[in-house]
């Protein structure tokens, strides 16, 4: 492998490179299709030859790639089985020469761009593979993984990022460096370990059920400057709380006793959903919040006919209503549950807990259709090599279908 | 991290004189420490232009939108979600996603494709009916669903885009099909317009899923959550709800994909006599006269038999018995295939041992032939080298027994 150029994403040179940094982002986004006026064709192709190669197994040397390349590319045309069984082909040329020639007008198919697909024996690597899977966050770091012998091929340890995957073969990577590779970074800087340290000393206060009172009065004088949208856990707790007391003072009333037991039912469903807020983390909030304000909106419109009568005939919740609050609160404990088993904080992690995707991910984030992945076990199965078909190449490259071209022909010449 | 803020480091005394501002040019601007590697990251106008855009543009990729793709493509150049209507922000889609996933229960499924001519057109209408309808049961507030161009990562790469992959649903329903009903990985791939081998790749990774799973291993679960909420997924129209019925499943892609063959990529000119049929099989001879129609080539020739018989007329029960010897027939050749296999096994004379057994098969030492260096040849023979220690041969394995 050559080393690593020093200016890796310059911002001189444009180079995109493989991987999922801001960098990669910016200089795709600054990309522009080929300036092909006012220069050789040596001078095309070898700057399309450059800058593609940049991109597709920069990490590789350009002798191993030369001898990989080959000028056969994999394609496939999709077939109809309804036009194969009801014709067997002589249509095409039926009655040419009778004069029958006027035809209905005929669809062009699509262009095949199988100038797209020069890098194709590159995708078959096991490393690009990795890579392609979403398993690692760059090509270079999918290698290391390989060499550092944390994938298994059909169940046995491969070291070869070399190693070129046949059809059907299953490659599965550790699933901790998986998480490590795609999930946001740990904060390291002496700053950022400050802050974390602030805002855990003001999370442990605000939990503090001593001092309970003191700090909700803060956040009602203040409103202003906690201008998030979401409620935090704390506040949402308050609310809960209140919601319950509201709940008890309508039970200390005179009510129908089938009427207080759903009541009590709904008391212990919102007790349980106050003694799981502490492990809810960001992510459920939003959920929290709906489950919130819908159960509000549900006791609203069911209290005041509590308060005003109290005959059996029109109940406090009706049937329906504490269905629905059963299974929102059932649900709201499965989401607290999950998170607090399977993405739950925990410092000896080497990336972020609770997980979340690094930052520009999403930009970047495709699974080619040769490839089938399943996440949960971090496994992917190499199901057949990238073809093109019509309108569409399978290699996932981020220039233009002439910068292909160019870098193909560059190839081509020495054969 | 913000720019940082270019800092004069030269006194303006020095500027004046040219002399010593020359000897200040030579003399990089103030690095910390002199014996430091790292190249001088001054504040150049490229370096601005990048974190301009890194906050401007860049920002709305920072982050993934819930519930959706977010891809370059998606945004114009300053930075706005083109398919999003104008009142639209991130912060509400987050609500929003929430609230759908409460309703995610009565969701429905909108008619898929039929036909495989154009299925990347079909694909993209059953996924667009399908979020339009989330959308519609969200609010007026929530994102329309993707168009092509939302799909590209690549803007500048037309004939790339982000395609769907199986959602959680969907791979279960395919694992169940063939597991409990017994299903053969071709039914079930023209049931659920997956090829055959994806239809074999979820059967073996979902069978590894459910073992970690009885093993206790963790799965790696908040990546999965996060990796499928970011990329487009073919959802699972299940047949046995009340409200999706008379619906078909959506056809994630298409099944019958016919290879290129090398031979037929030149192009061929063949005089026919005007008189004559001249049929596939017939074009296929004129390429190469080993090469079949297109009908035996494709990965389900069975459908066009069967859309065969039933254009010819044939009643259902004449059909049905048709399949049932085909199936028979095929199921004879296999049987016979594992016999032969098995009786090849039993040929064998094999010495059990502790880790490894010893086999013993049959050969004969004239397969070396005349020259003694055919690769049929069996064993190490004195004076020849071993191909390994051949200039240009690799070590690398290049397959792996399942």
């Amino acid at each position: 492998m050559p080393r690593k150029p020093p200016r890796y994403h310059s911002l001189k040179k444009i180079k995109v490179r493989a991987d999922w940094s801001r960098w990669s982002l910016y200089h795709l986004s600054q990309l522009r299709p080929p300036n092909l006026g006012a220069r050789t064709y040596f001078q095309q192709k070898w700057s399309a030859k450059s800058d593609t190669r940049a991109y597709h197994g920069e990490h590789i040397r350009e002798k191993k790639w030369k001898r990989r390349f080959t000028s056969s590319l994999p394609a496939v045309v999709p077939m109809d089985h309804k036009y194969l069984a009801r014709h067997d082909g002589s249509e095409q040329a039926a009655g040419r020469g009778a004069g029958a020639d006027a035809q209905e007008k005929t669809r062009t198919p699509q262009m095949t761009p199988y100038m797209q697909m020069t890098y194709w024996p590159m995708e078959r690597r096991l490393d690009m593979a990795i890579w392609r899977a979403l398993f690692a966050s760059s090509a270079r770091q999918a290698r290391q993984f390989v060499v550092h012998g944390l994938v298994k091929v059909n169940g046995k340890r491969m070291r070869y990022p070399g190693y070129l995957l046949n059809p059907g073969d299953l490659f599965q990577v550790d699933s901790e460096c998986v998480m490590f590779a795609t999930g946001a970074p740990k904060t390291r800087t002496a700053v950022a370990r400050q802050v974390a340290e602030e805002q855990r000393a003001a999370r442990r206060e605000a939990y503090d059920p001593n001092n309970s009172k003191k700090p909700s009065s803060e956040l009602e004088a203040l409103p202003a400057p906690t201008s998030r949208e979401e409620p935090s856990p704390t506040e949402l707790k308050k609310h809960l709380q209140t919601l319950m007391d509201d709940v008890e003072g309508v039970l200390g009333t005179e009510v129908k006793a089938k009427d207080k037991q759903k009541l009590r039912d709904f008391r212990s469903t919102i007790r349980k959903a106050i003694s799981l807020w502490k492990t809810a983390t960001a992510d459920t909030i939003a959920t929290l919040d709906n489950q919130f304000s819908f159960l509000r909106s549900a006791l609203s419109t069911a209290k005041p006919e509590a308060s005003k009568s109290s005959d059996p005939s029109t109940q406090l919740l009706s049937k329906e209503d504490t269905e629905k609050l059963k299974a929102a609160f059932d649900r709201l404990k499965e989401q607290a549950e999950y998170d607090s088993t399977w993405n739950k904080r925990d410092a000896k992690k080497p990336y972020l807990t609770p997980w979340r995707p690094r930052n520009y991910m999403s930009a970047f984030a495709f699974i080619p259709r040769y490839l089938e992945v399943n996440q949960n076990i971090c496994a992917a199965v190499y199901l057949r090599h990238p073809v093109a078909r019509p309108g569409l190449a399978e290699v996932p490259t981020p220039f233009s279908i002439e910068t292909g071209q160019l870098a193909f022909n560059w190839y081509l010449r020495r054969r | 991290m913000p720019p940082r803020l270019r800092t004069t480091n030269v006194p303006c005394t020095l500027t004046c004189c040219p002399s010593v501002r020359s000897q200040c040019i030579t003399q990089p601007s103030r690095t910390s420490r002199q014996f430091s590697q790292t190249s001088c990251q001054q504040v150049t106008l490229r370096r601005r232009k990048f974190y301009d855009w890194l906050n401007g543009p860049g920002l709305a990729l920072k982050e993934p939108i819930p519930g959706s793709t977010n891809y370059l493509g998606a945004y114009d150049r300053y930075g706005n979600l083109v398919r999003a209507s104008p009142g639209w922000q991130r912060r509400k889609a987050g609500e929003q996603q929430g609230q759908s996933a409460e309703q995610e229960g009565e969701e429905k499924k909108e008619e898929a494709a039929e036909g495989q001519e154009s299925p990347d057109e079909l694909e993209m209408a059953a996924r667009r009916t399908e979020q339009a309808k989330k959308a519609e049961q969200a609010g007026g507030d929530a994102l329309p669903p993707e168009t092509v161009e939302d799909l590209r990562p690549f803007p500048l790469n037309k004939h790339f885009r982000s395609q769907p992959v199986l959602s959680e649903g969907l791979r279960e329903a395919i694992y169940q099909r063939v597991k409990r009903d017994g299903a053969t990985v071709s039914l079930a791939s023209v049931e659920f317009g997956v090829s055959n081998e994806r239809v074999g790749a979820v059967v073996r990774l979902k069978q590894m899923e459910k073992e970690w799973i009885a093993q206790g291993k963790t799965l790696a679960a908040p990546y999965s959550k996060a990796v499928l909420d970011m990329l487009p997924t073919t959802p699972y129209v299940d047949p046995n709800r009340p409200e999706n019925k008379g619906k078909r499943p959506i056809t994630h892609e298409p099944i019958n994909d016919l290879p290129v063959h090398a031979a037929t990529r030149q192009q061929l000119f063949v005089p026919v006599a005007e008189s004559r049929h001249f049929t596939r099989v017939d074009a296929g001879k004129a390429f190469d006269n080993t090469l079949l129609p297109a009908d035996d080539r494709i990965p389900h020739p069975e459908l066009v038999q069967a859309e065969r018989e039933l254009a010819s007329g044939l009643s259902f029960e004449e059909r049905k018995k048709l399949a049932e010897e085909r199936l028979a027939a095929e199921q004879a050749r296999k049987a016979q295939e594992e016999a032969r296999l098995k009786a090849e096994d039993a040929a064998l004379k094999k010495v059990p041992q502790r880790r490894w057994d010893f086999v013993f098969q049959d050969f004969s030492i004239e397969t070396v032939g005349k020259s003694e260096r055919s690769l049929e040849g069996v064993g190490w023979r004195y004076g020849f080298p071993h191909e390994d220690r051949k200039k240009g041969h690799v070590k690398i394995p290049t397959k792996v027994e399942a």
